[in-house]
């Protein structure tokens, strides 16, 4: 197993130079977004407006945080299923999305537009909040406070533990 | 002559209060011991990484009182009733349901509800609850004076892969371990391998559904049952595990820890069978008051 230490965002020359089951360790900004986040997203650019941050510069994390205790960083993180979120997919990645983190297996038509536009999906292993929040420096909610844990919230990471999946 | 016992509120409310402290930062310590099981056997250096992984979050989210996952579920509470309990002031889903609001809070636990399951019926698609957080409670009741208590923290990806089909009363063995196998193996790495594989055969719709999530819940073998299904269990077990999705869906030796049957009678056109899935963030508990 390569271990490897990568900074966010990525350059496409990089992204060439993984190979599957790889544990890459990742510094950078990351950006939460569930179900619900994802049909937000999706209507944004069907609609022709901006987002709310730019696809190409981060990761996203498929995420709902728990709420921060008193005197912590974050609370309880982790990946959620990222087959869920496969019907926005495609149309993320044709619109600059590169690195995605999340657990299990994508559907055939993502894994096809992973290969297209270069792009990386990783998972995190599920169910080790307590190991994950020590690779994060910071979270806040970005924007869309009112779906509480689908908000967007924005994590800085230092070394965040993630897996080659799809590339 | 039967005396009737009385419990309070109060004592319930506590009891829950505590059960609950005690399971969202660990695993039973049933499932700490067969995760080291399988780092033992385990050859994959991969899965070997994520294995130690789930084994150091233990320790860690148990010593710093941390959630062991972020999806600390919905809960499930099986409560079986002494004929001779009297539960004072106030209804048992109730009292569960605020013991649950106030530790949800007191621990910093997440609201994984939706309190309209089709978001777009409601104004607040985002609402997790009124005042109180729903709970799923089965009641039945059991001689004695005893209130038992079996709860859970159910967690919605190992959930999403559960499944129930109704077989022909004629479907052979084989049928229905093809059935249980390619379920769980199909779910990838979807529900958080190592998983928890509760089955439920017999009785109708929905009571081989609630058998499949009693099967999930500790004491994880709490019923007698006949050699033929502890065998099935064995060859179940095996049998997922030869396929070797394994940790995570990323390969290796363990993909369930375990499999347990539970049985009922049914209708002569039926055979029922239900799958539910647990994650290897196993937490559930039993109490007795």
């Amino acid at each position: 197993m390569r271990i490897i230490n990568i900074e966010l965002p990525l350059k496409s020359e990089e992204i060439k130079m993984f190979t599957i089951r790889d544990k890459l360790l990742i510094s950078g900004v990351l950006y939460t977004a569930r179900d619900q986040a994802h049909l937000r997203l999706t209507q944004l650019i069907k609609e022709g407006k901006p987002l709310p941050f730019k696809l190409a510069d981060s990761a996203l994390f498929y995420c709902g945080p728990a709420p921060t205790p008193p005197g912590k960083v974050c609370g309880a993180i982790g990946p959620t299923t990222s087959a869920r979120m496969d019907k926005y997919t495609p149309l993320l990645l044709e619109n600059g999305l590169k690195v995605m983190i999340g657990k299990g297996e994508r559907s055939r038509v993502v894994t096809e537009a992973i290969h297209k536009y270069n792009a990386l999906y990783l998972i995190c292993v599920g169910g080790i909040s307590a190991l994950l929040v020590q690779s994060i420096v910071s979270c806040e909610t970005f924007c869309w406070k009112e779906l509480a844990a689908e908000a967007i919230y924005r994590m800085e990471v230092k070394n965040f533990p993630c897996y080659v999946a799809t590339i | 002559m039967t005396y009737i016992r009385a419990i309070s509120e109060k004592i319930i409310y506590d009891a829950i209060i505590d059960a609950i402290g005690q399971i969202y930062c660990q695993s039973t310590p049933e499932t700490i011991t067969m995760i080291n099981n399988a780092l033992t056997i385990e050859e994959d250096d991969v899965a070997k990484d994520m294995l130690k992984a789930m084994l150091l979050n233990e320790e860690l989210a148990a010593k710093e009182k941390l959630p062991i996952c972020q999806d600390t579920g919905i809960v499930v509470v099986f409560a079986d009733i002494g004929t001779a309990v009297k539960i004072e002031n106030g209804s048992l889903y109730s009292i569960i349901s605020q013991a649950v609001t106030d530790v949800w809070e007191k621990y910093y636990l997440r609201d994984s509800i939706a309190l309209e399951p089709i978001r777009c019926f409601s104004s607040n698609p985002s609402k997790t609850k009124d005042t109180l957080q729903p709970v799923i409670l089965h009641l039945s009741e059991i001689p004695g004076n005893k209130l038992e208590l079996h709860i859970s923290l159910k967690g919605g990806g190992a959930e999403n892969c559960s499944t129930l089909k109704m077989f022909n009363p004629t479907a052979t063995i084989n049928e229905i371990e093809d059935f249980i196998v390619d379920t769980v193996v199909s779910s990838g790495g979807k529900p958080c391998p190592p998983v928890f594989v509760g089955i439920g055969i017999g009785g109708d719709f929905e009571q081989c559904a609630i058998l499949a999530k009693r099967a999930l819940m500790v004491p994880i073998s709490p019923f007698e049952k006949k050699p033929e299904y502890k065998k099935m269990e064995e060859r179940l077990l095996n049998q997922i595990n030869q396929k070797g999705k394994g940790i995570q869906g990323f390969g290796g030796k363990t993909t369930a820890l375990k499999v347990n049957i539970l049985s009922e009678p049914c209708h002569i056109a039926s055979l029922p069978v239900a799958i539910n899935i647990d994650c290897h963030a196993h937490r559930c508990i039993s109490i007795t008051i």
